[in-house]
C-alpha cells in the first residue's frame, strides 16, 4: 500500500513538473489564415503610366462602380456575378424541357426515317453534337490564352510607358484595411547561367 | 409553285449574257482571294477605325443591295408558297419589333432590363422556332424531301440558347456574315456552275484566314475602349461576354467577317447577275408580270435609296447612335435572309 502511494506520489510529482515546464514553453502563435476574398465582377483593367501626373490614381467608370456596389451587397450568395449569369434554375428547366423535346422529336425522326439514311444521318447527328460540345466547351471554359499572358509586358511597358491591359477580378476582401491592393500576375522567368 | 419557282427563275434565265461582266474564273477566284486577305489584313491592323469606316459606307449600300435582291427572289405570284411566305413576312415583322421593343422599353424607363438574359433567351426561341417552322413549311413543297428533322435540331439549339442566351446572340453576330458566303454559293451553282469549283477552292481559304488571325492576335492587349464609341464596337463584338479573349481580336475577327459580307452583297451577287441589272425595275417579277407594281417596285428602291442617304447623313452627325439604331434596325435584313436563302435550297 505504502509502495502505491510512493508510485503514485512520484507520477504526479513527475506530471506536475512536465506541465510546470511545458508551461513555459511560449503559446504557438496562430497560423494566420489568408483572408479570402470574394470576387463580385470581372472586367478589364490597364495600366497607364503618366509622366505628368502628381499621385496614382484609380479610375473606376459610374456604371463599374455600381455593379460593384450591387454585387458587394449580394455577398451572402455563394455565387459570383459570372455564376449567377450562367447558372439560372428557371433557364435550366427550360433547357431541359428543350433537351426533352429535342430528343423525343429525334426518336420520332429517327422511327420515320428509312434505316439505310439512318447511318448517315447519325454520323451527321453525332458530328453536329461533338461541334456544338466543343464550342460549349470552349465558350463555356471562356477559352482564351490565360490572363496572366496579357501581364507579362507590364515591366516593360512601364519602363517605356506604354499602356498595359487585361482581364482583372474584383475581390471584396473581409477587414477594415484601407489600402487598395493590385496582384498583379507576372511569372518569373528565371535566366540560365552564361546569359 | 411550279409556276412561282418558274418565275423566279425566269430571272435568272433573262438575264442575258452580255448583261453579265464577262470574267473567268481565275480573276473571279483572284478576286475573292485578294480581297479577303486585304480585309483580314486590314481588319488585324486597324479593327476599329476599318469597322467604323466599313459601316459607314457600306452598311446602307449592301441593305439596299439585299433589297433589291429580295424584291426580284420575290415570286410574281406566291401559288402554293403562300403559307410559307405568309409564316417568313410575320416572323420578320413580329420578331424585328420585338427585338427593337427591348432596348426601346429599357431606355424609356418603363423596363429596368431585369431578367435580359431571359428576355433575350425568349427573343432566340421565338427566331430558332420560326426557322423550324419555315424548313418544314419549305419541306413539304416537294415529297422528295423529308426535313422533319429539324425539329429535334432546333430543339437542340433552342437548349443551347437557353443554356447561354447572351452567347447565342454573339453566335448570331458572327455567324450571320457567313450566310452572304451561302447565297454566293446557291448562286454560282445556278448560273456559273464552271466558276464553282474556283470558288469552294477559295473558301478553304477562310477558315485559314480566320486561325491565321486568332493565332496572331489572341496574346495582343485589349483595345482601349475609353470612348462611348470604341466600347459600343468591342461590346458588340463581345468583350464583355468573353473576358479572357482579347477584345483586339473578338473586333478584328468580326470586322473581318462584315467586310467579307459587304464584298458579297455589293460586289459578287451583282458581278454575276443576281440582282439583276440594278437600274431596270423590269427585271423584278413583281414589276414584270401583267398587273404587277412596276411603280411600287420603283418607289420602294427609291425610297430604299433615300434611306441610305439618310443613313449617311444621320452617321455624318451622331456616328455612335445612328450605329446604335442601325444594328436595332438592321435585324429585320438578318431575319429576311433566312427565307430566301431556304428557298434556293
Amino acid at each position: 500500500m505504502k509502495r502505491t502511494v510512493v508510485l503514485c506520489a512520484a507520477v504526479l510529482l513527475l506530471a506536475g513538473s512536465a506541465v510546470y515546464s511545458f508551461g513555459d514553453i511560449a503559446r504557438p502563435k496562430d497560423t494566420p489564415t489568408p483572408t479570402k476574398g470574394k470576387t463580385v465582377l470581372f472586367t478589364s483593367l490597364t495600366v497607364k503610366p503618366d509622366s505628368n501626373a502628381s499621385e496614382a490614381r484609380l479610375q473606376i467608370s459610374q456604371s463599374t462602380l455600381q455593379s460593384i456596389v450591387h454585387e458587394a451587397g449580394n455577398l451572402s450568395s455563394n455565387e459570383s456575378m459570372t455564376e449567377r449569369l450562367m447558372h439560372s434554375s428557371a433557364r435550366t428547366m427550360m433547357a431541359g424541357l428543350f433537351m426533352f423535346l429535342a430528343v423525343s422529336f429525334a426518336g420520332v425522326w429517327f422511327a420515320r426515317s428509312g434505316q439505310r439514311r439512318n447511318h448517315k444521318t447519325i454520323a451527321a447527328a453525332l458530328l453536329i453534337a461533338m461541334v456544338f460540345s466543343l464550342a460549349t466547351v470552349m465558350v463555356r471554359a471562356n477559352a482564351g490564352p490565360p490572363g496572366y499572358l496579357r501581364w507579362q509586358g507590364l515591366p516593360q511597358n512601364l519602363k517605356a510607358g506604354k499602356v498595359t491591359g487585361g482581364g482583372v477580378s474584383i475581390e471584396i476582401v473581409p477587414g477594415d484595411d484601407s489600402t487598395i491592393n493590385l496582384i498583379v500576375p507576372i511569372r518569373k522567368v528565371e535566366k540560365q547561367d552564361g546569359e | 409553285m411550279e409556276r412561282s419557282e418558274t418565275i423566279s427563275l425566269n430571272a435568272w434565265s433573262g438575264a442575258r449574257p452580255s448583261d453579265r461582266a464577262e470574267v473567268s474564273p481565275r480573276i473571279f477566284a483572284a478576286m475573292l482571294v485578294v480581297s479577303a486577305g486585304l480585309s483580314a489584313a486590314l481588319a488585324s491592323w486597324l479593327p476599329l477605325q476599318v469597322s467604323i469606316t466599313t459601316v459607314f459606307l457600306f452598311a446602307g449600300p449592301h441593305n439596299w443591295f439585299e433589297l433589291r435582291y429580295f424584291l426580284m427572289r420575290l415570286p410574281a405570284r406566291f401559288g402554293r408558297s403562300r403559307n410559307f411566305f405568309a409564316v417568313a413576312f410575320a416572323g420578320i415583322f413580329v420578331l424585328t419589333a420585338a427585338y427593337l421593343s427591348m432596348p426601346a422599353l429599357y431606355y424609356t424607363n418603363l423596363w429596368s432590363g431585369a431578367n435580359w438574359p431571359d428576355a433575350i433567351a425568349t427573343w432566340n426561341t421565338l427566331l430558332l422556332l420560326w426557322l423550324g417552322a419555315l424548313v418544314i413549311l419549305r419541306g413539304r413543297q416537294s415529297s422528295r424531301r423529308d426535313w422533319f428533322w429539324a425539329v429535334p435540331v432546333v430543339f437542340t439549339v433552342c437548349a443551347l440558347n437557353w443554356l447561354a442566351p447572351q452567347l447565342f446572340s454573339l453566335a448570331i453576330v458572327y455567324a450571320h456574315p457567313l450566310v452572304a458566303l451561302w447565297f454566293l454559293d446557291r448562286h454560282l451553282r445556278r448560273t456559273r456552275p464552271g466558276w464553282l469549283r474556283s470558288y469552294h477552292s477559295c473558301l478553304i481559304l477562310l477558315p485559314l484566314l480566320i486561325v491565321g488571325m486568332l493565332w496572331q492576335l489572341s496574346r495582343t492587349s485589349s483595345l482601349a475602349d475609353d470612348n462611348g464609341l470604341f466600347w459600343r464596337i468591342t461590346q458588340h463584338a463581345g468583350s464583355d461576354l468573353l473576358p479572357n479573349v482579347s477584345s483586339h481580336m473578338l473586333v478584328s475577327l468580326h470586322v473581318f467577317l462584315e467586310m467579307l459580307h459587304y464584298g458579297v452583297w455589293i460586289v459578287a451577287l451583282p458581278l454575276i447577275g443576281a440582282t439583276g441589272a440594278i437600274w431596270k425595275v423590269r427585271t423584278i417579277p413583281l414589276a414584270r408580270r401583267r398587273g404587277g407594281f412596276p411603280k411600287l417596285i420603283a418607289a420602294i428602291l427609291i425610297l430604299g435609296l433615300f434611306m441610305v442617304a439618310l443613313l449617311w447623313f444621320g452617321f455624318s452627325v451622331n456616328y455612335p447612335a445612328m450605329r446604335d439604331i442601325y444594328f436595332a434596325v438592321a435585324m429585320a435584313h438578318v431575319l429576311a435572309e433566312a427565307p430566301f436563302l431556304l428557298r434556293m435550297i
